[in-house]
């Protein structure tokens, strides 16, 4: 069992809440999804890879029959998943800090939800409503969210640079590379194994 | 669609886990030993299988109990938490793992309730099982939404290569630049694409220490 693999950690957390607030959730996503600048917030964190959240009405659990006793719950639930790069700590102090506001336009429907702020009620509520991972993989444990970006933008002038790299005299290349070179020169941080923290 | 994020599907699954007071151990420590033991490198199944770029399971035993006033209430059922995010279209996707890794699928979700009898050999049956146990995302965020795997590796590999061209190149003069250029360019491409899973090509950490 491993909430980490590489540079990702994997965090799970489920909270209940009354049905009919549930309603009210269901309309903040729509709208936050929809309202692309309402995400800044999220994207300019810039260390989670993929995040989501996932409403399960109190009868919609799966129910396959063949011997399977359907649910019989009171309260509706809300799952979260989330793959983010740095440690458990900094994330939740980083959410509480940038976020406070969106996460509690989102979890105040919880029940015994405390807000964001203070971040001390707030950790010990994520601890609690945690729960771990039995396996977890990732098809580049070595790169974090902010690598990954990179590493498109490098490609994407490595590509253009190639493509003219044939075509040009010695000192028109010279002066395109120098061009590539300052495009690059901010995305190309080592990738591999985490520095050790302590 | 609130499962899609630009090219990037966010599947979640839960599949109840059977509850047989005869298995000795239960089901849901028979999941857990097998993922135990499973590799989470190169040779894990979901870097054999295409298009998993980060995927998780988790036995959910119950749900959590907050706290009066709110009340305190259990499941019926263990359930087998599958949280995937993977390149494009559902059906491909499933259809690649039971292509791909029948045994893992079978060894893991034989354990499941009404997981087909023929396994993941039944491809139909299999896919048919894995959504009807499927749940829709309500709000799914990538950091990144056009790339497949394939890309996003291809990228890291031309990322550390250009920075150890670049390092190798300093002050070179523009013939020689141009001519190593085009070699590296034309080398890069005949590269194989580094694996699934892998953390990559060794290098020594030049940084590091306390709280870095």
């Amino acid at each position: 069992m491993s909430n980490i693999n590489g540079k990702v950690y994997a965090l799970n957390a489920i909270t209940p809440m009354k049905p009919w607030k549930t309603w009210i959730l269901r309309a903040v996503f729509f709208v936050l999804g929809h309202v692309k600048p309402l995400q800044n917030d999220l994207i300019n964190l810039s260390f989670i890879e993929f995040a989501r959240w996932v409403i399960v009405p109190r009868r919609a659990f799966p129910c396959l029959g063949k011997g399977q006793l359907p649910e019989e719950l009171k309260y509706d639930y809300l799952l979260f998943f989330s793959n983010f790069n740095g440690t458990w700590n900094q994330y939740i102090d980083a959410f509480s800090a940038v976020l406070s506001k969106g996460l509690n336009l989102v979890w105040r429907w919880s029940e015994k939800f405390p807000g964001s702020v203070p971040v001390t009620l707030f950790k010990e509520y994520i601890a609690r409503v945690q729960f771990d991972t039995d396996y977890y993989y990732t098809a580049y444990p070595q790169a974090t969210a902010n690598d990954l970006k990179s590493a498109h933008i490098v490609q994407s002038s490595f590509d253009s640079l190639s493509a003219i790299a044939t075509q040009s005299s010695p000192e028109q290349f010279a002066a395109a590379y120098l061009q590539f070179v300052l495009e690059v020169q901010a995305h190309l941080g080592e990738t591999g194994e985490a520095p050790a923290v302590g | 669609m609130p499962n899609q994020n630009g090219s990037v599907y966010g599947l979640t699954i839960l599949s109840p886990i059977i509850d047989d007071d005869r298995a000795t151990p239960s089901h849901d420590l028979q999941i857990r030993a097998y993922l135990a033991q499973l590799s989470t490198r190169e040779d894990s199944p979901f870097a054999v299988a295409p298009g998993t770029h980060l995927a998780r399971l988790v036995v959910m035993d119950d749900v959590i109990y907050v706290g009066m006033p709110s009340c305190e209430e259990h499941l019926k059922s263990k359930y087998l938490v599958f949280e995937s995010n993977c390149d494009g279209d559902l059906d491909t996707y499933l259809a690649g793992l039971a292509d791909s890794i029948p045994k893992h699928l079978d060894a893991i979700w034989s354990h499941c309730v009404g997981y087909p009898t023929r396994g993941a050999a039944d491809r139909d049956a299999f896919i048919a099982y894995m959504k009807s146990c499927q749940l829709e995302t309500t709000f799914y965020f990538a950091a990144v939404n056009d790339k497949s795997v394939p890309a996003t590796l291809r990228a890291l590999q031309i990322q550390t290569a250009v920075a150890d061209f670049i390092a190798a190149h300093q002050g070179d003069d523009p013939v020689t630049l141009q001519r190593d250029f085009i070699h590296f360019a034309a080398q890069l491409k005949t590269l194989p694409p580094p694996p699934a899973g892998s953390m990559g090509p060794h290098r020594t950490i030049k940084t590091g220490g306390h709280n870095e």
